[in-house]
């Protein structure tokens, strides 16, 4: 079976190395011999998101971003069942607050996001701007995750669970030590790095339940990581110290 | 007699004098922070002083070589200039330089200012000095998370130019559309230069082009040719925003193994300009401080002369010589920039094997955030894996550049992590490879500079080119 990758709007959302999420999962299914091929989804065109396998959104600058919220309002509808169906996504950034109920600008106004999941969004007064830790729990394994973070909403989880726990860094908002959301399979994060390459058991993770929504259910066979393993490492040991 | 201001020039000579003498930094920076510590207002004093001008330079890429440029050909016309030399292109290097050059009561006899100035703070030192030129030459992604998006950066840019009078003149890069857009939205007069779209330069073209979207109306942006990233011959279907009509071009581009040259047409004729130094975006620096300096009256074949003989400031692609080997060293810290670099690797046709060690930081300098290394084309080298023996990776991030380079196809044998500047300058000085490219974050640059120095011999390229007017 050949996993298909969506990249939603590569033309306007290419900010920060976030192409790099796409690059990392692609990698890891070749490497494993799994055939894979990326599809680009630009402004208007046909999508069927029922047929794609794994969903990337990122984030852009505030026109781009617009423009983004703006085409995918118009096709919410295939959107929202493709993910109560258990399409893989991963959504960061501007992509994780549009995931949720709204924007409030420091003005008050809401800008509509597409409210499939539960959180929202309000504009700071600073942006939070740092590398981060997170621990996480992926497929029952605790990991930490490594990135950096640069908005400056502030995302109030609403009920829904985290992606995990903020060991350094703001996070979600700066003080409730919350980072990212999950709902079915939906992963949601503030994280550039970008957030993939150096956290192969997310990328995997993300890779077994593609495989999974179409009925394949086997065990990854292992990589060697010792590159993603050092840098991930070289990143918790300056922000947390050596013992960590 | 002001004597806070007397205080300030000795305070900060003292710190240039200390610099020099412990060999610690370039002492570009420090005197200018304490000068602006004990008088914050000391650039009231330095403003009018320059005869017949102040000139500033900003932009993302390309600012040092083009003031340095700039700078060259003033001195060669005669004239007198103050500078800040190196990228000391903060409030802190502008004061520097202006400290440098003046008397210890403050007095500065010179012609000109040739001041590089960092865009973010360009509206900031815009509201101390009012120029009489402003040379834009681009705006690439750079450091994002210190200065916002890009968006932002160019808009504030565009406000502080709003604020200047009719009488400043605008020298821009009319291929980059972002650019451009300065003329339209400031109403300023402007001259434009550029490079002939040609086919064969798109080569180069890759996928971290900034604006595909008008400036003006926000319409997706048709291209014609792109030169690379974003430049080249854009139209907008929307509001027929078009690439200006260059009052400087250059055409007929040719690349050599030791620099760059092109026909370059303008107004009042045409020549051949050779630059000492290779790559399109050189090329590009020198239409800027040849536009400039045309616009000041200099003689052409005089600032001709001066471009032929540049000697590039460290790190702009920069020549040494061990034991046979040409290694050039290089600064990056944009994908654009990085883009460039690894296309001059390619490029290098007579080395069949290379080595290379690059080198990257994550200080603020360096800017915080790396991810903008995913969107450098590494993918390239991949796909002549026979031009190069190994890929060293240095500097504070040296797991996350060995990383990339794995995920873009380089085969993970071909690459060593070696955090120590030292032993990767020696791994790469004394490996398989024939010639080296040494490829370094701001931060990064300065210690393996030093280090590479007394190792290897500078080269200066410069040394055969000579200068062959056309007109």
């Amino acid at each position: 079976m050949t996993i298909t990758v969506c990249h939603l709007y590569p033309d306007l959302l290419n900010l920060y190395g976030d192409r790099g999420n796409i690059i990392a999962f692609t990698q890891r299914c070749r490497w494993r011999g799994i055939p894979v091929r990326i599809m680009e989804a630009n402004l208007g065109d046909q999508v069927q998101f029922e047929d794609y396998d794994f969903l990337f959104i990122g984030g852009g600058s505030d026109r781009e971003q617009g423009l983004m919220a703006e085409d995918l309002t118009a096709r919410v509808n295939n959107l929202r069942s493709a993910v109560e169906d258990g399409l893989v996504v991963l959504a960061i950034c501007g992509g994780y607050q549009l995931m949720g109920k709204y924007y409030r600008m420091p003005d008050g106004t809401e800008i509509p996001g597409l409210g499939l999941m539960e959180h929202y969004t309000e504009a700071g007064d600073t942006r939070l701007i740092s590398n981060v830790v997170v621990e996480a729990e992926l497929g029952g394994i605790k990991t930490r995750l490594v990135g950096f973070e640069n908005h400056g909403g502030r995302t109030f989880l609403n009920g829904i669970q985290p992606l995990g726990k903020v060991l350094h860094g703001g996070g979600n908002n700066g003080f409730d030590g919350t980072e990212g959301a999950r709902y079915r399979n939906v992963f949601c994060s503030y994280l550039h790095g970008p957030l993939l390459p150096k956290n192969p058991a997310l990328t995997d993770l993300l890779i077994t339940l593609s495989l999974q929504r179409r009925g394949q259910d086997h065990r990854l066979e292992p990589l060697d990581d010792n590159f993603e393993k050092r840098a991930n490492q070289a990143m918790v040991e300056k922000l947390l110290g050596k013992k960590s | 007699m002001n004597l806070r201001l007397i205080l300030a020039v000795i305070v900060g000579r003292l710190a240039m004098l200390a610099s020099r003498l412990t060999g610690r930094g370039r002492g570009s920076s420090l005197p200018g922070k304490l000068a602006l510590r004990i008088y914050p207002d000391i650039l009231n004093h330095y403003r009018d002083q320059p005869r017949k001008g102040v000139i500033m330079v900003t932009g993302t890429n390309g600012k040092t070589t083009t003031n340095n440029m700039l700078m060259g050909i003033l001195e060669q016309a005669g004239h007198k200039v103050v500078a800040n030399l190196e990228g000391a292109n903060l409030m802190t290097g502008v004061v520097t330089a202006f400290i440098r050059s003046g008397s210890i009561t403050g007095r500065v006899s010179s012609d000109y200012a040739v001041l590089e100035v960092d865009e973010a703070v360009f509206p900031l030192v815009l509201g101390w000095i009012k120029p009489d030129m402003v040379v834009v030459t681009n705006f690439f992604r750079d450091q994002l998370d210190r200065y916002g998006e890009l968006d932002t950066t160019v808009k504030k840019v565009l406000k502080a130019l709003k604020k200047l009078t009719g009488d400043v003149k605008l020298i821009l890069n009319g291929d980059d559309p972002l650019v451009a857009r300065l003329a339209v939205e400031s109403g300023l007069t402007a001259l434009f230069y550029g490079i002939l779209p040609v086919q064969e330069l798109s080569a180069g073209a890759s996928y971290s082009r900034e604006a595909k979207f008008c400036p003006l109306c926000g319409a997706g942006l048709h291209y014609g040719i792109y030169i690379y990233s974003q430049l080249g011959d854009y139209s907008c279907p929307g509001c027929g925003f078009v690439r200006p009509n260059p009052d400087l071009e250059a055409s007929a581009v040719l690349e050599e193994e030791t620099g760059i040259r092109a026909m370059v047409r303008g107004t009042d004729g045409h020549w051949e300009v050779r630059l000492p130094v290779r790559g399109i975006h050189n090329l590009y620096n020198a239409m800027a401080a040849f536009s400039a300096s045309l616009s000041l009256q200099v003689d052409p074949q005089t600032a001709l002369a001066s471009l032929g003989k540049y000697l590039p400031a460290t790190g702009r692609m920069e020549s040494f010589r061990y034991n046979n080997r040409r290694v050039l060293l290089n600064l990056v810290k944009n994908p654009t920039g990085f883009n460039r670099a690894l296309f001059a690797l390619l490029g290098n046709q007579g080395a069949p094997k290379q080595e290379v060690l690059i080198a990257i930081n994550d200080n603020d300098a360096d800017g915080r955030d790396i991810s903008w290394l995913w969107d450098v084309d590494f993918e390239m080298l991949a796909l002549h894996p026979e031009k190069f023996s190994r890929f060293v990776c240095s500097g504070q991030r040296a797991e996350d550049m060995a990383l990339r380079l794995k995920y873009a196809g380089v085969p993970v044998w071909m690459v060593d992590i070696e955090k120590e500047y030292r032993q990767a300058v020696d791994k790469v000085l004394n490996g398989k490879g024939e010639s080296v490219g040494i490829l370094a974050t701001y931060t990064a640059l300065w210690p393996v500079e030093k280090i590479l120095s007394r190792q290897a011999e500078r080269v200066k390229d410069h040394d055969d080119y000579s200068l062959s007017p056309v007109s």
